[in-house]
């Protein structure tokens, strides 16, 4: 798992910010394979996870300074950013997230607490302990970037089920996350 | 999508999540933009969801991946250094150039790589410029055309506006439906309503003239004044109502109604 981000990765990236080639495979050693891991779950293809995780990381090293300011956790950004790539890579649909869109993830303080390992493992256990219709419809919504109103169109639940289930899920793991 | 003050939560998930319309996004944004209680609950929602994303299972790297990307950024350094960093040759520093007029190629060149520089940097801010612009016009023309929307339904001549009430006991609860069928538009605005227990929620209800099954028009939970609103919900167009009904159901929904009718009201004849 991808080590806490702290004053380590702020380092880094002024590093790279200096044009550091040896900082930037630094990131890519503590980062890479959590960014792939997350455009596999996604995409379910390596060549295309790879692809988006060559994207993304390449990314830091192309606009270092887009994530100096405020970004907090460089970790939780580039799942983020690798989450969305691959929705979008699946959905054939043009990038369209800006660095503003992913700058909320990162005011809260994802590096002390969520990065942790143990914090990983409870949010699995959460996630792996969700009613079977509670997974599936995070799964769809979360890993497969569908709407409401597509899900509801795919599993052919009602609507209203669908956001019940998802708002479910989400306070589950936002319990689980707080305790 | 909003209960009249808030966006709900599931909404915020949804837009965090990318999953929304343009429209949809363009409504969240405007509104996490004056509504700091939303937008605390965004950034919540979305560090929570980028939680689950770092907790996908390990994967490793397909071999050769790392070489590619190292080979990647050596091939490209320079080219992509920050705008703001960039550094003209010091012509200065050059060897002294003893033959007369072997000065001008580098001096033109000096030249024309801080014209180079000066419009990359005005092209990055005028780039910054548009994208901000764009999203400022994407919440307005949303706006616009939710408010458009909203004024057609109150408008139109051919709105029925309906009176629903208790349909037993004392007539507390009451609520008014404002029902376009040629565009599915349907406004509710529920008051006096009770407290329900956790599990449940109050269903709307479209009763279609011609007799089929009541459409669901979506659940509600009234606040701590027993007020509640629906605005705009996703309905079929064209479905001519014969009435509108409200039940308790469970916090799910359902694809029927319940008994007992909480409040019903008929629409008005023509």
């Amino acid at each position: 798992m991808a080590g806490s981000a702290s004053a380590g990765d702020a380092q880094l990236l002024d590093r790279v910010c200096a044009r550091d080639q040896q900082a930037m495979t630094e990131v890519f050693d503590k980062y890479s394979r959590m960014v792939y891991s997350v455009a596999l779950r996604v995409l379910q293809d390596q060549g295309h996870a790879e692809d988006v995780m060559q994207e993304v990381l390449f990314k830091v090293w192309r606009e270092p300074q887009t994530f100096l300011e405020g970004r907090g956790s460089l970790g939780a950004w580039l799942a983020v950013m690798s989450r969305n790539r691959a929705i979008d890579a699946l959905r054939r649909r043009k990038p369209t997230d800006a660095v503003e869109d992913v700058v909320l993830v990162a005011k809260t303080n994802l590096a002390s607490k969520y990065e942790h390992n143990s914090m990983i493992e409870k949010v699995r256990e959460v996630l792996k302990g969700l009613p079977l219709e509670q997974q599936k419809s995070m799964k769809l919504a979360y890993f497969e970037g569908l709407s409401h109103s597509e899900i509801a169109a795919r599993t052919g639940d009602p609507l209203g089920t669908v956001k019940t289930r998802i708002r479910a899920a989400l306070i589950s793991l936002r319990e689980a996350l707080e305790t | 999508m909003t209960d009249g003050e808030h966006i709900a939560q599931e909404d915020l998930a949804l837009y965090a999540m990318r999953g929304s319309s343009e429209e949809e996004s363009a409504m969240v944004r405007l509104h996490v933009k004056e509504c700091a209680q939303c937008r605390a609950e965004l950034e919540k929602l979305a560090a929570d969801l980028a939680v689950v994303a770092m907790s996908v299972e390990q994967h490793p790297l397909p071999e050769g991946a790392r070489q590619r990307f190292i080979e990647k950024i050596a091939a490209a350094p320079a080219a992509q250094r920050p705008t703001g960093q960039a550094t003209v040759i010091p012509i200065r520093n050059e060897k002294p150039v003893r033959r007369s007029g072997a000065w001008v190629p580098w001096a033109l060149a000096a030249v024309l790589a801080l014209i180079a520089i000066t419009l990359g940097v005005q092209v990055n801010s005028l780039r910054r410029e548009l994208r901000e612009d764009t999203h400022e016009l994407a919440d307005l023309t949303y706006g616009n055309i939710r408010a458009q929307k909203v004024l057609d339904v109150l408008n139109a001549p051919e709105s029925q506006h309906v009176l629903l009430t208790a349909s037993k006991a004392a007539p507390v609860p009451s609520a008014r439906a404002i029902y376009l069928a040629s565009r599915g538009g349907l406004i509710f605005q529920a008051s006096n309503m009770g407290p329900l227990p956790e599990n449940k929620a109050y269903e709307l209800w479209v009763i279609p003239a011609n007799g089929k099954a009541p459409i669901p028009a979506g659940l509600f939970w009234p606040d701590a004044a027993g007020n509640a609103s629906l605005v705009m919900p996703e309905l079929p167009v064209g479905v001519e109502a014969k009435a509108f009904g409200v039940t308790i159901e469970s916090a799910e929904g359902s694809a029927t109604p319940t008994l007992p009718i909480i409040l019903a009201g008929a629409t008005p004849t023509l």
